[in-house]
């Protein structure tokens, strides 16, 4: 198991590494930072002496030098618009992020594994077309769309809950109620495709002829080997949401890392842009990591 | 730019439904303000830009002077009592007495020279030393409140250009900072960055104590949701909201936000060399039709980049007839001449510019080709539009139009004239000799000479050089909640004075 821990941790060292050197050349090659910190009317000599204030007049391979020195040692250097350490200014809206992700993804799994369960238990039945309806419009639903009716019907019509912004709990409920529908409506369908396979298997046929009760068939027996599929698509989803959710971020005002990443790459805050990718690639291998040894957990066929 | 729109026309039409405005706040005097996008900094010699100068600029830094835009008194006084030009075209300012910065300090003029030298240092890039591009400065302390400023050249508008200048108490870092110090009615008390910046009013400022007591700054990107917050209570004045959120009579006001839409051309290359074709390009655009349709209704025809309410803004320059039959003659005419009119020409235009580009310009698009020019309409991103707008330009490029938009909201032509048609100005698509000689003139020029020469300017590039396509000086929206008094200006766009928010009742 270690050894298959520092494996994947090598490898993914690889990544990061690989990532590193293609956003930090990727980046540079969209233009002058200087043409967008300063205003059109700003003097040739201006925009020389910006890009030699933070290095940017060094020749390119000089600047990558640096930069790697500098990560070394920690230091992923200093936001060009924010006058501030581009991993503090990082690690702010992260927070955010991985606070929404994780109550997000763990709302969606509990609720998306009981009624994808459910459904596949009476193929065909009330509840199966119900659900299959309702997860089939949240995996559609745009979100942009929800997000504007969900203020207009709760903040404005019923005054029940905020509009947008952060500062207390009632604050969170909208963005996550609007985050979990998509990633609920795909996972629902996958746990219950992956169940109907499992519930008419052999072992489950076993079960009953021995009198196991339909609960524990369903949540013991068959679950636990339908999971694989699920887990993977659950990891997948999680990914997208540790990236950012740039949409609900925008419109709800809420200060997480997708919405700082497209205005830092819009503004070519290069530093941003790198510690941003570099914290999102580390988590997300971080999460890789988890549902690899969950895969190992709930299938013992699989060793590493 | 389509989501916000449809966001845009949603949220409107459930509002059509007949939900009554939600009760305003409590009756208090700390009001919250919900803006586009955060600042990044609060960096007073940046205050010019106008994410930062919404929140600080005359709130917590102050100039020397101020430009009234709202009775036209033109520049007033500010930290500065009053100001002379001396024989040798220097300039004496005596400041005011008994002014506190929020650090407890006390301001003098030491602080104004030190406030201009950390302008100039190279620690930093502070944007207002973009105002002051080949000047000399020898400024000099006289006494503690009185301040002389030597400029080579002789600068007739130092008074106005020192509007542009925050003032900070000497010793402040010379790199950027992100708390500011400053003489203002407000001081910082706290930033959260992502979340909310708060102004304090100061019980120890040297001028009127303001109604509102206490600001909080908010920022959401979306209008639709600025909007909201406004109609449900949880912020009192969103500064810009867009068209199609602004229905409602009571909150919602336009004002003319100094903005100008034109197309810039290149002069230089054929055949947008030829005077004939430019003024093809002009006779070409139907404008009127784009008032109330794709521009909103309140929007003003221009006929130069500086709006009407600038100094030497020119009455008798009129809006070129939309007479597309003239325009083919003229278009004939330069070909009859051997002008290259069958080129294709590329319009550059900036994705998300103004509200409805896309449509706008490609309306435009239409009218051109209608009339015989050949028109390849390309949109690009912020960073790219640069590079097409400004110099140094591409070797080898052919023929470029460049759908701008320009602020002046500052009351004189020198901050557009020079940077947008001099030989050397940075946007500027000709090398005209009398132009060049007009800004020269112009710019040294004080009180009638100067407007005089200014409407001169205006007059030649817009008749006889033709040197663009004038559009349209916009407007913005702000939704004010019913229980601020306070009516946008010209300058909302760059910076909102708290002063000037009083309440109803």
């Amino acid at each position: 198991m270690l050894s298959f821990i520092r494996k994947r941790a090598f490898a993914s060292l690889i990544s990061l590494i690989g990532l590193l050197v293609m956003v930090f050349f990727l980046s540079r090659l969209t233009g002058d930072p200087a043409s967008l910190f300063l205003p059109v009317e700003a003097s040739a000599e201006m925009k020389a002496e910006f890009r030699a204030l933070h290095g940017l007049d060094q020749p390119l391979l000089v600047q990558f030098g640096q930069y790697v020195g500098n990560v070394l040692t920690g230091d992923l250097g200093e936001s060009l618009r924010k006058a501030r350490p581009a991993l503090d200014v990082v690690l702010e809206a992260f927070t955010w992020t991985l606070w929404l992700a994780v109550i997000t993804m763990t709302l969606v799994t509990v609720c998306a594994i009981v009624v994808g369960s459910l459904a596949a238990f009476r193929t065909g039945g009330f509840f199966d077309r119900f659900s299959s309806m309702v997860s089939l419009i949240g995996a559609s639903v745009p979100d942009f769309w929800l997000a504007i009716v969900a203020i207009v019907v709760f903040a404005i019509q019923l005054s029940w809950l905020p509009t947008s912004g952060t500062g207390s709990l009632a604050h969170w409920i909208l963005p996550i109620c609007v985050l979990f529908v998509r990633p609920f409506g795909i996972i629902v369908q996958v746990v219950r495709g992956s169940m109907i396979t499992a519930l008419s298997s052999a072992y489950v046929k076993t079960a009953r002829a021995k009198g196991v009760k339909s609960g524990p068939i369903i949540f013991v027996h068959a679950l636990r080997n339908a999971m694989l599929p699920v887990i993977t698509v659950i990891g997948d989803q999680a990914a997208s949401l540790l990236n950012g959710a740039v949409v609900i971020e925008t419109i709800f005002g809420f200060p997480g890392v997708g919405k700082l990443m497209i205005d830092s790459i819009l503004q070519r805050d290069f530093n941003v842009v790198l510690a941003a990718i570099l914290v999102t690639a580390f988590a997300i291998f971080l999460m890789n990591l988890v549902i690899d040894l969950a895969y190992a957990l709930l299938d013992p066929r699989i060793r590493y | 730019m389509k989501t916000s729109k449809l966001l845009g026309a949603l949220l409107g039409s459930v509002l059509a439904l007949g939900t009554g405005i939600a009760p305003a706040q409590a009756a208090s005097t700390d009001i919250k303000i919900v803006l586009p996008e955060e600042a990044d900094l609060l960096e007073p010699c940046m205050a010019t830009r106008s994410n930062i100068g919404r929140v600080i600029m005359e709130n917590v830094s102050e100039t020397l002077t101020e430009l009234d835009v709202r009775t036209k008194k033109g520049v007033m006084p500010r930290l500065a009592e009053k100001w002379e030009q001396t024989a040798d075209g220097s300039w004496r300012f005596h400041l005011r007495q008994g002014v506190k910065f929020s650090d407890g300090k006390t301001f003098g003029a030491k602080d104004v020279k030190y406030s201009f030298d950390r302008i100039f240092s190279d620690k930093n890039i502070c944007e207002s030393r973009r105002y002051f591009g080949g000047m000399k400065f020898d400024v000099n302390v006289v006494d503690e409140n009185t301040i002389d400023f030597k400029v080579d050249p002789v600068q007739p508008i130092l008074p106005l250009l020192l509007s542009l200048v925050t003032i900070v108490p000497e010793g402040t870092p010379l790199e950027f900072v992100r708390e500011p110090i400053g003489t203002g009615p407000y001081k910082l008390s706290n930033w959260t960055p992502g979340q909310q910046i708060v102004l304090d009013a100061r019980d120890d400022y040297w001028g009127t104590k303001p109604a509102v007591t206490k600001a909080t700054y908010l920022f959401r990107s979306d209008p639709a949701v600025r909007a909201a917050m406004v109609q449900a209570g949880e912020a009192d004045l969103a500064p810009s909201i867009s068209q199609v959120e602004a229905t409602n009579d009571k909150t919602d006001f336009s004002y003319l936000d100094s903005e100008t839409v034109y197309l810039r051309i290149d002069g230089n290359i054929a055949p947008l060399n030829d005077v004939r074709v430019r003024k093809a390009l002009n006779l070409a655009i139907d404008r009127q039709a784009f008032i109330g349709t794709l521009v909103p209704q309140d929007a003003v025809l221009a006929t130069a980049l500086v709006p009407p309410t600038t100094l030497g803004w020119n009455p008798d320059v009129k809006v070129p007839a939309f007479d597309p039959d003239q325009a083919k003659k003229l278009l004939e005419e330069a070909k009859a001449a051997g002008v290259p009119v069958d080129t294709p020409i590329t319009v550059v235009a900036r994705t998300a510019n103004f509200p409805n580009v896309t449509e706008i310009m490609e309306a435009i698009q239409a009218q051109l080709q209608d009339v015989g020019f050949k028109i390849d309409l390309k949109f690009v991103e912020v960073a790219e539009h640069e590079v097409y707008y400004s110099k140094p330009f591409k070797e080898g490029r052919g023929p470029i139009i460049v759908a701008a938009m320009h602020d002046n909201s500052k009351g004189d032509p020198s901050f557009t004239m020079f940077f947008k048609y001099d030989s050397k100005g940075t946007q500027s698509g000709y090398s005209d000799p009398k132009v060049d000689d007009l800004i020269a003139r112009a710019s040294a020029a004080t009180g009638d000479e100067r407007a005089k020469l200014w409407s001169e300017l205006i007059a030649y590039v817009h008749d006889d050089l033709v040197a663009d396509v004038a559009l349209f000086h916009m407007v913005g929206y702000s939704r004010v909640s019913e229980r601020l008094d306070f009516k946008p200006s010209i300058a909302t766009n760059s910076m909102l004075q708290l002063s000037e928010i009083g309440f109803k009742n």
